[in-house]
């Protein structure tokens, strides 16, 4: 479904992803765990396509993300952001923030979709006319989600979905992510620093420090301790 | 000798739309020796508006009452601002969740350190804050403190700016320091280093702390003891070697919630709020 191949991303002369490759299955839920600044929300940045310098070689759902118009990947990949406060528009009440992409890219009847939409994530139609001040950040992060699966995408990259949550609603979160990626048939690649997170939402996992992979590891090595790399294990205490 | 802090009966309450209050912390009261307390809770449970009373930095607009309320002997509930505002900085100190809104981005990290030992000592020559800084920050575990002293806080990564936070506010060593959420903005790894900092300060110095977070695991850990707030209200106080054995069900609802390394992969259980909690306690 997601293919990475030897990518390199630069900022102004540093490298913030250095020769890196993984590929995720279909269905599959794949996990990036490291330290701020290891690369791993780069990588899903990249991805979508809002870092100009890379290079290497990026496929989604078989085709080359260089070469697919940005409207035609939007259909395959979505992203979930970390922070619900900022990535919802403060003056679209959320209905018409969860109806713009199918607008865009031209969806008949968006607004029974919307509606849909908000009852798959558990909310209702009825939120449909709220602005997001009016909701709390786990009912924002639902919108969120919402938005991303407007356009029945395939893959979706999850940044820290819930690490701006309080632990009751990030159990919420997660049954919800867990219930949509099996309704769906989702493939979900998720970065998060919690390895408790990744271990409950992950078949597999690769740990990143320094824009560099450490190690890949599947859920059974990491709970049964086959660990070969110093630094998974000083994750893991620290956990 | 007595409790460093005592309060009793504590209620902030903020206006809503119609003219009336909204009771967010309601029928508070804590006492706090020399020790680690720890308190938790969801958002808006009242934990944060706890602290900040204790420090009297809530706005104008919100309407406190209390019976007693405490510091080292220090009547805060008849005290004047003036008073207060001696005993803030000097004798309590706070810790914020994040370092990027608490450090003043035009000006380095060591002026600011500077700056807060200053304002406690008037007299002290230049080059004596100079010396101290640079030794708090190495108390902070800050590697090249130099180097660092001279840099902007943007310059700085999170666990640094947040490390920076802590120096500048135990360089006047406070008896009491609040740290709210001190570590939620900081990496696993990094966290580890600010929480053995801390707990160097506390028992070197002998403060009182009062360690704000939603982290049950975390403060269960790292404090000796833990108050666990709902809708504004203590629904339990515990030591923090006997969580697990916590009784309240939103306790227990918080412990299930969370995820383990290797727990079950069964849907999480997800907390059911029964209006009693939020009731008389």
């Amino acid at each position: 479904m997601l293919a990475i191949g030897n990518l390199n991303v630069e900022f102004s002369g540093k490298l913030a992803v250095r020769d890196t490759s993984f590929a995720v299955q279909p269905g599959e839920s794949f996990g990036l765990v490291g330290e701020s600044g290891s690369g791993k929300s780069t990588i899903l940045r990249t991805v979508m396509g809002l870092n100009a310098t890379w290079n290497g070689s990026i496929t989604v759902d078989g085709t080359d993300v260089r070469k697919t118009p940005r409207k035609q990947l939007a259909k395959v990949v979505q992203m979930v952001f970390q922070d619900p406060y900022s990535s919802l528009h403060p003056r679209y009440v959320i209905g018409q923030q969860i109806a713009e992409p199918m607008k865009i890219n031209g969806i008949a009847n968006p607004e029974r979709r919307t509606a849909e939409l908000l009852e798959l994530i558990g909310l209702g139609a009825k939120f449909q006319f709220r602005f997001p001040h009016e909701l709390s950040g786990g009912q924002r992060q639902r919108v969120a989600i919402a938005r991303a699966l407007a356009l029945s995408p395939k893959l979706l990259l999850l940044d820290e979905p819930t690490s701006a949550l309080d632990v009751s609603i990030q159990a919420e979160i997660l049954n919800l992510l867990n219930r949509l990626r099996k309704e769906l048939g989702l493939t979900f690649v998720i970065v998060s620093h919690d390895l408790a997170v990744i271990s409950y939402m992950c078949e597999r996992l690769m740990v990143m420090r320094n824009a560099q992979p450490v190690e890949t590891l599947t859920r059974e090595q990491l709970r049964s301790g086959a660990i070969v790399e110093d630094y998974t294990k000083a994750l893991i205490a620290a956990a | 000798m007595s409790d460093l802090v005592q309060i009793e009966n504590l209620h902030v309450a903020f206006r809503n739309d119609d003219g009336g209050y909204n009771d967010a912390v309601r029928g508070v009261s804590l006492t706090l020796g020399r020790e680690k307390l720890g308190i938790v809770g969801e958002s808006g449970s009242g934990k944060s508006l706890t602290g900040r009373a204790l420090l009297g930095v809530l706005p104008p607009y919100a309407r406190i009452s209390v019976d007693t309320m405490a510091f080292d002997g220090i009547d805060l509930k008849s005290a004047s601002p003036k008073l207060r505002r001696s005993l803030r900085g000097g004798r309590m100190g706070m810790i914020l969740q994040d370092p990027k809104f608490s450090l003043n981005p035009v000006m380095t990290v060591g002026k600011q350190i500077v700056e807060a030992i200053r304002i406690g000592d008037r007299r002290i020559p230049g080059s004596d804050a100079k010396k101290k800084a640079l030794g708090i920050l190495e108390a902070v575990h800050i590697r090249e403190p130099e180097r660092v002293f001279s840099l902007y806080p943007h310059e700085l990564s999170g666990g640094m700016g947040q490390r920076v936070m802590i120096g500048m506010m135990v360089v006047r060593e406070p008896d009491l320091l609040i740290a709210d959420e001190p570590t939620s903005a900081l990496d696993v790894t990094v966290r580890t280093q600010v929480l053995s900092i801390l707990d160097e300060l506390v028992t070197r110095r002998g403060m009182g702390l009062i360690f704000i977070s939603h982290d049950l695991n975390l403060v269960s850990k790292f404090c000796d003891r833990v108050i666990v707030m709902y809708a504004g209200r203590i629904v339990e106080s515990i030591e923090a070697s006997r969580l697990h054995e916590a009784t309240h069900p939103y306790t227990r609802g918080l412990l299930s919630c969370l995820p383990q390394i290797d727990g079950s992969l069964e849907p999480l259980p997800v907390l059911n709020r029964e209006a009693s909690w939020a009731g008389a306690a």
